[in-house]
């Protein structure tokens, strides 16, 4: 393994993959990645007018607060006012609490009724919440794909998986996205803790509907079994306890969290062996104090970061480590990636690229920009991942779970369509767009071509001294994390030495980028 | 109805591969399975509705007062031309050609199924469906994908299981193997004849366990399935008229290659926009009515080949809508819903209708079929164990 293999590898898995001028560098992984842990200090909230959902017509319908079916009622408020000079741009925010750091506005309304509109305002509300979440996907892509917070943005999409949530309402999943983003790096009980108390979480696990009398044991038992100690760890009996524990947790017509205290049962529970009037937040802590927690969220990283088999032998001293630390998710970051294990062979090259790590990698890598960014969202639908809208609260399944027969035809087209203006056709399915089930056909319908700029100048810099007989060999080094095959190198070699001297750089890097090694890292 | 989530799984898993026939036996009418599994099913082909398909209005209980007094202008009457079946229910006026298909005995009903503690999203209803789960589990393969995993001797190949879309449902994908989507098989053909692509995927996969490996091997699959696909559909041309929307085109392709003698065990066709909150009467009677032509023409095409003996359609939505009509004059999401059956071994006037007094396991319906897709060949009646995540 070659230093400049082991850098690549870095940027792959603690961020969206490398630049040529990352590789130019030189730096060795292990400077890389405090520089990685400084640059992901700074935290910068996603957020853009577009994002916000503007309800266009409640001038002219009356509706009262807190009215309609759960789904419907959530009304956070924008995260930023749009009014006036436009967006105001956050400042770092991690000396304030979760809660406070993305502000909410109070005039937002609430989102009308479905069942009380016409079918033109269901369109206009459609669209208009389509837009948002449009713009909240594109604009993390390309935050993906330039930001040089690469560790913070990996974390965040780490846990947009974990803490997998789809609700309607694209206020509150941008508060939940801005939330994760805030603490990726902290510490994983003040995370817990946060996205437990999000509107779009409570909304989406049922706890606006647990309440004393007729609990819901939605929410209390995917934190057990999928945010923090996994099956096996915990009984039914408990489940029902922590649900007690957790009535009353609610959030307002403001989109707020609020605790209904009437609501809430503070009876004895009998929780993991502890008795206790316990409340919402002492059962999170004596989750926080099994060791099983620390083991299964550091098993998830390492199966996200390093490896989908988990090997107990590198994953216990992580989670011992990130036990003591009181769960410090910096602290296990830096250790699984300064381990000797984790730039092994065995790791390298060797994982599956989901959807959005192939997209976000190819526009990183080659500095890839969409005139438009609509194509974006399609391409996520047509490979099997959409940002914001994952299958369920378990996440994306991730490895072989990304391939099947179309899907990979999929990918190895994408290259000649965003570099090559080759034309993508694609009709998506319905229903994988909750958010307005009835888009049209046309809609669904995408069949052309995608107009792209490319940045190619600091990849040409890279093979300036190479021979061109060893160009291809040479760029496939920066290009694939896993080895080519030969009789690939031979035929990238060969179409490169017939294509006009002009494009004959973008010939070799579409071919690279369209190889079934490209879809590892 | 299972009453753990460990017992449903149980269920529907065991029950699939025909060892515990018994245990789910309870939940459907009993007479009414034994018709069933004598229909001689060799093929199931699933209809999705997408949307969440109003029952109530496609099987309209015309002599039910409470049905009209909860939907005072969406209930149809009886004299807008309720297509009268048994049992006071009737077809939507839309679904004429589906009506004559039930009277020759080749449609059955089954109503309420739906699954329990239903929850009214789409995607997640669907879901739910697909993957066999119950309504507060988690499961990333699909029930179909799972019968292609069994280690019967006729899954091996990824065109087993074909779904005529662009993209792959979740129902078609396995833990091992996965289906494979095409919209017609010319122009799946076409993609894998792409220089590149085509070169890329003679490659041999050197192993059979890294990453890489199992890319190559998909693509090496990929292409040799085009292939086959593109050959074989060219040996049966339908002369048979469809209605011409997508459905309509997606069934056609379907009864093609059934006719052309294409081994697939299951195939996945999708008809969507029933999610009709608003005017319903209309859009909803309009897709019933590609519904009903749509498969009254595959019936004929495969009746034509000889084929239609040993195939079994079902045809289901993610859930219902709700009796009472809302103020736009359309429906919002409900929970139970008829799941449509048709095949051409249901022998005449043996037609069913079952209407069990509580809600069917929609469990039970899925293992059915599941046994007509795996009765054949014998092999699988013993191999045939679905291999799902540990629960």
């Amino acid at each position: 393994m070659t230093t400049q293999q082991q850098l690549q590898h870095l940027y792959w898995r603690a961020g969206f993959g490398p630049r040529p001028e990352d590789v130019a560098n030189g730096l060795s992984p292990r400077k890389a990645l405090r520089q990685l842990l400084r640059d992901s200090e700074k935290i910068e909230l996603l957020d853009s007018p577009e994002m916000h959902y503007q309800e266009a017509f409640t001038s002219f319908v009356a509706v009262s607060p807190g009215a309609g079916t759960p789904q419907t009622t959530m009304t956070t408020t924008p995260d930023q006012t749009t009014t006036g000079a436009g967006i105001k741009q956050p400042g770092p925010v991690a000396s304030l609490s979760a809660r406070s750091a993305v502000r909410r506005g109070i005039n937002q309304p609430p989102l009308l009724r479905r069942e009380n509109m016409t079918a033109q305002q269901r369109k206009m509300q459609n669209d208009g919440i389509r837009q948002s979440f449009y713009a909240m996907n594109t604009g993390w892509m390309n935050r993906m794909a330039t930001s040089p917070a690469q560790l913070r943005e990996k974390m965040t999409f780490f846990w947009h998986g974990h803490f997998a949530c789809r609700v309607r309402r694209p206020d509150a999943a941008l508060h939940l996205n801005n939330t994760i983003r805030q603490l990726a790096l902290g510490k994983f009980g003040d995370l817990l803790l946060a996205v437990s108390k999000e509107p779009a979480m409570l909304q989406f696990l049922n706890n606006q509907q647990n309440r004393k009398q007729r609990p819901n044991e939605n929410f209390a038992r995917e934190v057990m079994e999928l945010f923090t100690m996994g099956r096996g760890n915990y009984t039914e009996k408990d489940v029902k306890e922590a649900a007690r524990a957790f009535t009353g947790w609610g959030y307002n017509a403001r989109g707020e969290f609020v605790f209904r205290e009437n609501q809430h049962d503070d009876g004895p529970k009998t929780f993991l062996n502890r008795t206790g009037n316990f409340n919402g937040e002492q059962v999170l802590s004596i989750i926080l104090e099994q060791p099983r927690t620390a083991e299964f969220i550091a098993t998830k990283m390492y199966r996200f970061f390093v490896n989908d088999t988990p090997n107990s032998a590198h994953i216990q001293p992580l989670a011992q480590a990130f036990f003591k630390s009181g769960y410090d998710l910096s602290v296990l970051v830096e250790q699984m990636f300064s381990a000797g294990w984790f730039y092994e062979a065995a790791n390298v090259g060797t994982r599956i690229k989901s959807p959005i790590e192939l997209l976000a990698g190819i526009k990183r890598t080659m500095g890839l920009q969409l005139v438009n960014d609509r194509p974006l969202v399609v391409f996520q639908k047509a490979l099997g991942q959409t940002l914001f809208e994952p299958p369920n609260v378990a996440g994306w399944p991730g490895g072989r779970n990304w391939i099947d027969s179309s899907s990979l035809l999929y990918r190895l087209q994408l290259p000649s369509v965003l570099l090559r203006n080759a034309e993508f056709n694609v009709a998506l399915k319905e229903d994988e767009n909750d958010i307005a089930p009835q888009v049209s056909k046309l809609d669904r319908t995408f069949r052309q071509q995608v107009k792209t700029t490319v940045k190619l100048a600091p990849v040409q810099a890279m093979l300036a001294n190479t021979a061109p007989t060893q160009q291809a060999a040479k760029l496939s080094e920066f290009v694939l994390q896993a080895p080519i095959r030969p009789d690939n190198l031979a035929l990238i070699q060969k179409a490169a030495d017939t294509a006009p001297a002009e494009g004959r750089l973008r010939a070799m890097i579409t071919s690279l980028l369209s190889l079934p090694e490209y879809q590892l890292m | 109805m299972p009453t753990s989530r460990r017992d449903f799984l149980k269920t529907s898993v065991l029950a699939s591969s025909l060892l515990f026939v018994p245990k789910f036996l309870h939940a459907l009418d009993s007479q009414g399975l034994q018709k069933l599994a004598d229909a001689n099913g060799r093929r199931l082909v699933v209809v999705q509705l997408g949307g969440g398909n109003d029952g109530l209005n496609t099987i309209v209980p015309y002599r039910n007062d409470l049905y009209y007094k909860a939907r005072p202008t969406l209930g149809i009457r009886e004299q807008s031309g309720v297509l009268a079946l048994d049992k006071d229910l009737g077809f939507n006026p839309n679904m004429a050609r589906l009506k004559d298909l039930y009277d020759q005995g080749y449609v059955a009903v089954l109503n309420s199924v739906g699954y329990p503690n239903p929850d009214r999203s789409h995607f997640r209803s669907m879901d739910i469906w697909q993957s066999g789960s119950a309504s507060d589990q988690y499961v990333s393969t699909g029930w179909l994908g799972r019968y292609l995993d069994s280690n019967c001797p006729a899954c091996q190949v990824p065109y087993n299981g074909l779904e005529v879309d662009d993209t792959l449902s979740l129902a078609m994908k396995g833990e091992l193997r996965k289906g494979l989507a095409l919209k017609n098989p010319e122009k799946f053909h076409q993609i894998t004849q792409n220089q590149f692509i085509a070169q890329v995927s003679g490659e041999k996969p050197t192993g059979a366990v890294s990453e890489l490996d199992y890319l190559y091997k998909t693509l090496a699959e990929t292409s040799s399935s085009a292939d086959y696909l593109y050959q074989t559909s060219k040996v049966y041309k339908s002369s048979v008229a469809y209605p011409t929307t997508e459905f309509g085109r997606n069934l056609k392709t379907t009864a093609e290659l059934i006719n052309s003698g294409i081994d697939t065990r299951v195939f996945y066709v999708s008809l969507t926009g029933f999610d009709t909150h608003v005017r319903q009467q209309e859009q909803q009677g309009r897709l019933l009515g590609d519904l009903s032509n749509g498969l009254a023409s595959f019936a004929e095409d495969l009746q034509k080949a000889g084929n239609f003996n040993d195939t079994l359609v079902l045809v289901f939505s993610e859930f219902g809508r709700r009796v009472t009509q809302n103020a736009s004059n359309g429906t919002d999401h409900g929970t139970a819903n008829n799941v449509l059956l048709l095949g051409g071994a249901f022998s005449k006037k043996e037609s069913l209708i079952m209407l069990p007094t509580s809600k069917t396991s929609w469990t039970a319906t899925y293992a059915t079929n599941l046994i007509f897709a795996a009765s054949t060949p014998p092999s699988c009646t013993t191999g045939c164990k679905p291999t799902t995540r540990q629960f």
